[in-house]
């Protein structure tokens, strides 16, 4: 659905934001993208929509070359949603935010009106919809700027940094959406500092670094294994840290898994 | 806006150690001339005059660049002379000559006022501004205006970047609509600003700007040797134009 095939991509002559990147991600997979400041995950995911075109090698998403395809077309299969909400809100009301995206693709009347109504109660914005979305709060600006996406239902969705200035929980809403949207088969690409997050709710891990991949694979064993997490200058999960200060074999980035692990333990030293 | 010239980098070429009053003259006085002459020939050899202070000064690069950046605007100016004028005169040559000379008019102040901001850090422009008796607020005003022009083209782009994930398509329609196009760009553009502009304000407040009534300098411009005679060669050279219209009547 989505692949990578030896891209590189450089801002400036000599400095490579990406670098050799190889990746392929299914239908209906959910993927986080992890790695600290400046590792080249932005770059990345505006690849997948071709606002950048690869400078070499080549990107294929849903069948389409990104560089024969214009970001309007790609934007139609590949919802990306930014990091700050505003950078994108500017109409005079959130019903009319919502619309956007979909008087830009042409959607008929009725089925724009029932979208809008749907992503206005999915995302609870029912209530603020004849407000201008700029006297929202934080969060709700943050849920707006999902909704206006998320409302013209493309395939794949993308999300960078979604869970930054959230609690607890709309990360939990946002986790239940992700897994909404994976039993609709779509595919979900999740970038994010937010290791966390990650490991409670994203079953595969891409970790960049210095604008290449170092690992992908399991989040399990991906974020239970210290040498690279240190590498890529991230700080473990607190399940895992609590795992490896019990010396639990192996480490685990589950609750239920740890807990069971620990009442094992206990009950070797009473018996 | 790398595109223009604002991306001043320190340097230790004579250009750069210049007191910025007497840049300042020379920018005063070359742009006297730019707008004073109409003759090609002039207009030509006052953007030229600015290419030597360029490669002494060793940013060739981003002059390069804000030449290049503003290549689209000349090309605009230089169509519609050609049109306007033409249309009026009815004469080709007239609106040949009239319009490269006002598309060189253009392309000289763009790379003299390069020359002034490449080569002079932001701080010494407002010290400057300050020991010229504007008033620090002011100074500090247009210091801060040009430190955020690279943060707003920066913004610009992403806003695009976010708009056109939407389905925007800047490019579509005729020339009112592609107008038109640009409103989900600067809309957020222009309150993000202000809502910057906000917090900037907040954070200078609470770090007690404008508490002392009297400010003092820690650093002072003194003008040297060098700055005097740089003011001489400029005023020599503003002359030395001149005498072009007082000796041989070219305007």
């Amino acid at each position: 659905m989505i692949s990578f095939e030896d891209v590189s991509y450089s801002y400036s002559p000599g400095r490579y934001a990406i670098e050799h990147i190889n990746l392929s991600i299914d239908k209906g997979e959910v993927v986080a993208i992890l790695g600290e400041n400046g590792a080249g995950k932005t770059t990345l995911i505006k690849h997948i929509n071709g606002l950048l075109k690869p400078q070499s090698g080549s990107v294929i998403v849903s069948g389409m070359n990104t560089k024969e395809t214009t970001v309007a077309t790609l934007a139609r299969h590949v919802g990306l949603v930014f990091q700050n909400p505003d950078h994108q809100l500017f109409a005079e009301t959130v019903e009319k935010e919502i619309m956007f995206a979909l008087t830009n693709f042409n959607f008929p009347e009725d089925e724009i009106s029932r979208r809008v109504n749907w992503a206005l109660k999915e995302f609870g914005l029912l209530e603020y919809k004849d407000r201008p979305p700029f006297l929202l709060s934080g969060g709700e600006r943050k849920r707006l700027a999902l909704a206006s996406v998320l409302c013209y239902d493309p395939q794949i969705v993308i999300l960078d940094e979604p869970t930054t200035g959230q609690d607890y929980r709309q990360k939990l809403h946002l986790a239940s959406l992700i897994k909404k949207l994976n039993s609709e088969s779509k595919t979900v690409v999740v970038v994010t500092h937010d290791i966390e997050f990650a490991a409670d709710f994203i079953p595969r891990s891409i970790i960049m670094s210095k604008g290449r991949i170092i690992a992908d694979g399991d989040s399990e064993e991906l974020l239970t294994n210290r040498e690279l997490l240190m590498s890529a200058s991230l700080i473990p999960p607190q399940l895992v840290e609590l795992s490896w200060d019990l010396a639990l074999n192996p480490p685990t980035i589950h609750f239920d898994e740890l807990v069971s692990s620990v009442k094992k333990l206990l009950e070797g030293r009473e018996a | 806006m790398k595109a223009f010239g604002f991306d001043y980098r320190r340097g230790t070429s004579i250009i750069h150690i210049l007191d910025p009053r007497c840049k300042f003259i020379y920018t005063i006085l070359f742009t006297a001339l730019t707008v004073y002459f109409v003759n090609p020939l002039v207009l030509l050899l006052v953007f030229l005059s600015s290419v030597p202070m360029v490669a002494v000064a060793g940013v060739g690069k981003s002059w390069l660049r804000s030449i290049r950046g503003s290549l689209f605007f000349i090309a605009f100016i230089f169509i519609f002379n050609l049109i306007g004028i033409f249309w009026t005169t009815g004469s080709v040559a007239d609106a040949l000559i009239m319009s490269i000379s006002m598309s060189l008019r253009f392309m000289a102040l763009i790379s003299i006022f390069s020359v002034f901001f490449l080569t002079t850090s932001p701080e010494d422009l407002t010290q400057s501004m300050v020991q010229l008796k504007i008033p620090y607020d002011y100074a500090l005003t247009f210091n801060m205006a040009m430190r955020f022009v690279p943060t707003l083209s920066r913004e610009a782009q992403i806003i695009m970047d976010a708009q056109r994930s939407r389905g925007l398509e800047l490019e579509k329609g005729n020339i009112f609509q592609r107008v038109r196009n640009y409103i989900p760009v600067l809309i957020p553009l222009i309150i993000s600003s202000f809502r910057r502009a906000e917090l900037v304000a907040d954070a200078m407040e609470s770090r007690a700007f404008g508490a002392a009534k009297r400010r003092t300098s820690l650093y002072v411009l003194t003008m040297g040797r060098r700055d005097f005679l740089f003011i001489l060669f400029s005023v020599a050279a503003f002359l030395a134009f001149l005498s072009l219209k007082v000796l041989f009547g070219i305007q």
